[in-house]
């Protein structure tokens, strides 16, 4: 019996040992261009630099806001819309850094064919229920005078999506790059029908950190924020492309040259752009307006039930400690 | 007549075992033809159209006919790569109008000199062929790299313009010679030498695409030769793709099946012993092991991560929960198969319970036990792709996953293929090494293995006999006598 007691005891051991020291602050990010980019930062050792402690968890973007709520990791890479998603039904978090505003990237992409939204009715369309291609569509939809009752919606996980236009079983897709772009390549003649670059300021892309963390941890999130300008800074520069794109399509394993067109379809924000965005107000120019019109959209198709208090998920706080 | 000293065996005898050459045929067909078939539906030419496959691409100003960015390498139909070319003319032809008369646009200079610089880097693959520019893209040197790069294709088409070079043949059709020439005479006359600072930003002419015709296939049939090369270059790091570190992952694969398969092995071998020998037990453990293997374990998944996280633990969890049901009922069901007359005679002798196990059924169920758990390790590498999906995506699932959704596949079948013969192989050799570790436990001929294990053991034994040791042996006194009465 002692030695069925050391191999449970060793056993225990083996599947205990892996939680890891609490003092690491985990980030979750995902293959959206404009988180992509963190990998600038982590690939030169700047968090390093900066002093900070931080572990950046490479996952797929649906993963990772799954292991937030799970309260796996600290801080994820979100949308604005999908922040209240995740919010209402698993974890409330705070958005700290706004990376971007989707400029195109986000995409309706039709067999070939389709030529508009209006082609779509009562046919089906690929897409992930619930968060940002879905907020997507439903703006498209809403600016070709449609509905959701419109179309068919196929549930369909984002980075599968290329696979199901190209098996012609439905009639459009909805996805971000690279994903966009493989369903684009794959079946000739497709194209896009309705993009982000349409709607501007609808989806923002922000890092978005648990409440208890931004309380215990907030030095080390300003270090966080820091070392993004950082990288704003050096994509800014036009000498740098080159070395960015190296970096930036490493991480997601495509050509450079295919990577180059992501950038525009990502509009990355300088501090000025990020601080006149920080501002409150109404419509799309404002983050606060922004995620109101999400939180409208996904309380009227029930989403969620009751619309969120949205303030509790902004805090330029950071950003403009920085900007002094 | 031919006279035979032994009559040939028959080659389909029902129920009987072949022997030497005759077996290993089959043996060997049984890899060649799935092998043939690869090879006949991905070269039989008349199953697929032509294609052509891009040596030199370009960009065309046409979104709406072209929106995804096409890089060398990329294949396309016929019409559609014809349709590529046509429309970059047009944008030629444009430009040329607009420069005629005097109305050309710049949208902003550091776009326009990015467009430039693209076209630049379109004409890598003619400089490579020629051999004008030979430096090798590392991490370390990208910045430098481009610098050069452009320097030399600077260098180069001022050459080509002057007529002191020559491309050799087939490398650069005359269209784009002619281009190149007009391109020199608009970057010249801002700087005779490549210089970031002072680079044109009105835009040059656009290169003509160039491919070259090959089969058609689907994405998801590359040809055999190409799944070769692309493993070769993954597996040497040396991927097109960029840094896949496959090794890397391959051990991060390899520790989550074993350390999966070890957990199961340390808590289920001692659980299912208890069932397979006290009835008690196995009415304990076994109806809800029965009932919980119908749940798929990838179910868990997500509640997986919730408990352990997103790292390795997870995906070891996974693959022990995908095991250990299997491990139990096949254990104990092993464990109940020990002769029964051997339980008798040991508790005739006297032994305790824990004697009874641990002297008796261990060592008796030992050979099928060992099969047992070679199924089983087969069995928790059927896990790995579904645990490898939780949380973080790791290990040479990550590779798979990600390029297969990329339609890839020329880089995901020699991932599959590896996990196959790492799965093959390792059966071979624990099959193999059963032979030597319980030889009484196997009939017939041994396996190789164990025959040259068996052919080192006695030459070392005949090396032994020959000059024997002179140190008086002690005998120990025997063990055995405990379990008298």
């Amino acid at each position: 019996m002692k030695l069925m007691k050391t191999m449970l005891c060793g056993a225990l051991a083996m599947g205990l040992s892996g939680f890891a020291p609490a003092d690491t602050l985990k980030i979750g990010y995902s293959d959206w261009p404009g988180w992509v980019a963190w990998e600038i930062g982590i690939k030169k050792g700047w968090f390093k630099e900066a002093g900070v402690d931080v572990e950046f968890e490479w996952m797929d973007y649906v993963a990772s806001m799954e292991a937030y709520g799970a309260g796996q990791i600290d801080a994820v890479c979100m949308t604005n819309g999908d922040a209240l998603v995740t919010g209402a039904t698993a974890k409330p978090s705070v958005c700290i850094v706004i990376n971007d505003y989707s400029n195109g990237n986000d995409m309706v992409v039709g067999q070939p064919g389709i030529e508009s939204m209006k082609d779509m009715k009562g046919k089906k369309i690929a897409l992930e229920e619930g968060f940002v291609p879905h907020l997507l569509v439903l703006k498209g939809l809403e600016a070709a005078g449609m509905s959701e009752s419109d179309i068919e919606i196929v549930n369909t996980p984002t980075d599968e999506t290329p696979s199901v236009l190209a098996s012609k079983k439905v009639d459009a897709i909805c996805a971000w790059q690279p994903s966009s772009g493989t369903a684009l390549k794959e079946v000739e003649g497709s194209k896009p029908i309705y993009t982000s670059a349409e709607a501007p300021g609808l989806i923002y892309d922000c890092l978005f950190v648990s409440p208890e963390t931004l309380k215990s941890n907030r030095e080390d999130w300003v270090k966080v924020a820091k070392v993004w300008y950082k990288i704003v800074d050096f994509l800014k520069d036009e000498d740098n492309i080159d070395e960015a794109l190296e970096i930036l399509s490493g991480r997601v394993n495509v050509k450079p040259d295919e990577y180059e067109p992501f950038l525009d379809g990502t509009y990355i924000m300088t501090m000025e752009e990020a601080l006149k965005v920080w501002e409150e107000g109404e419509g799309l120019k404002s983050i606060y307006g922004s995620t109101k019109i999400s939180d409208d959209f996904n309380v009227k198709y029930e989403v969620y039930e009751k619309p969120l208090e949205i303030g509790v998920y902004l805090d330029p706080s950071i950003t403009k400690e920085i900007a002094k | 007549m031919s006279k035979r000293t032994k009559p040939r065996e028959p080659w389909f005898a029902v129920g009987k075992p072949l022997s030497g050459y005759q077996a290993a045929i089959p043996m060997a067909l049984s890899f060649v033809i799935p092998i043939l078939i690869w090879c006949f539906a991905a070269y039989a030419p008349f199953l697929w159209h032509v294609d052509y496959r891009i040596t030199m691409t370009s960009e065309p100003s046409d979104k709406e006919a072209f929106p995804a960015t096409y890089v060398v390498d990329d294949t396309m139909e016929e019409s559609f790569f014809e349709s590529f070319q046509d429309s970059i003319r047009q944008d030629n032809k444009i430009l040329k109008e607009q420069r005629e008369a005097g109305t050309v646009e710049v949208a902003s200079a550091r776009a326009g000199r990015r467009a430039n610089q693209k076209v630049l880097k379109n004409f890598e693959p003619v400089m490579r062929a020629n051999g004008w520019f030979t430096t090798e893209k590392t991490e370390e040197n990208v910045s430098a790299y481009f610098k050069a790069y452009f320097a030399a294709t600077y260098e180069t088409w001022g050459k080509l313009a002057a007529g002191e070079l020559k491309p050799a043949s087939g490398t650069l059709s005359r269209e784009n010679l002619a281009i190149v020439k007009d391109n020199w005479a608009l970057l010249s006359s801002v700087s005779p030498t490549y210089d970031s600072g002072n680079f044109l930003s009105e835009p040059i002419y656009r290169l003509i695409p160039e491919g070259k015709k090959v089969v058609g296939r689907p994405a998801y049939l590359p040809a055999p030769h190409e799944v070769v090369v692309r493993g070769w270059q993954d597996f040497r790091g040396e991927s097109e793709l960029g840094e896949l570190n496959v090794w890397e992952k391959y051990a991060s694969s390899l520790r989550v099946v074993i350390s999966g398969f070890l957990l199961c092995v340390l808590i289920g071998i001692p659980l299912a012993l208890l069932a397979g020998t006290f009835s008690f037990f196995a009415r304990l453990f076994e109806p809800f092991t029965d009932f919980f293997r119908y749940m798929p374990a990838p179910a868990f998944g997500t509640v997986l991560m919730a408990i352990f996280g997103v790292d390795q633990q997870p995906k070891i969890a996974l693959v022990f929960l995908g095991t250990f049901p299997q491990l139990i009922l096949m254990v104990a069901n092993t464990t109940r198969l020990l002769e029964q007359p051997m339980l008798d005679a040991a508790q005739t002798l006297g032994a305790r319970k824990g004697q009874l196990v641990w002297r008796v059924v261990v060592p008796g169920i030992l050979p099928s036990l060992y099969n047992d758990l070679r199924i089983l390790l087969g069995w928790a590498w059927t896990w790995l792709v579904v645990a490898e999906l939780i949380g973080t995506k790791s290990g040479l699932t990550e590779i798979i996953d990600t390029q297969g959704r990329r339609f890839h596949f020329d880089h995901v079948y020699p991932i599959i293929l590896l996990i196959g013969l790492t799965g093959f192989l390792t059966d071979q050799v624990l099959a193999n090494l059963r032979d030597i570790f319980f030889p009484w436990a196997t009939e017939g001929k041994k396996s190789p293995l164990a025959r040259l294990f068996r052919w080192v053991g006695s030459r070392v034994q005949a090396w032994r006999d020959v000059d024997p040791p002179v140190a008086p042996v002690t005998v120990e006194a025997s063990t055995e006598g405990e379990s008298h009465p």
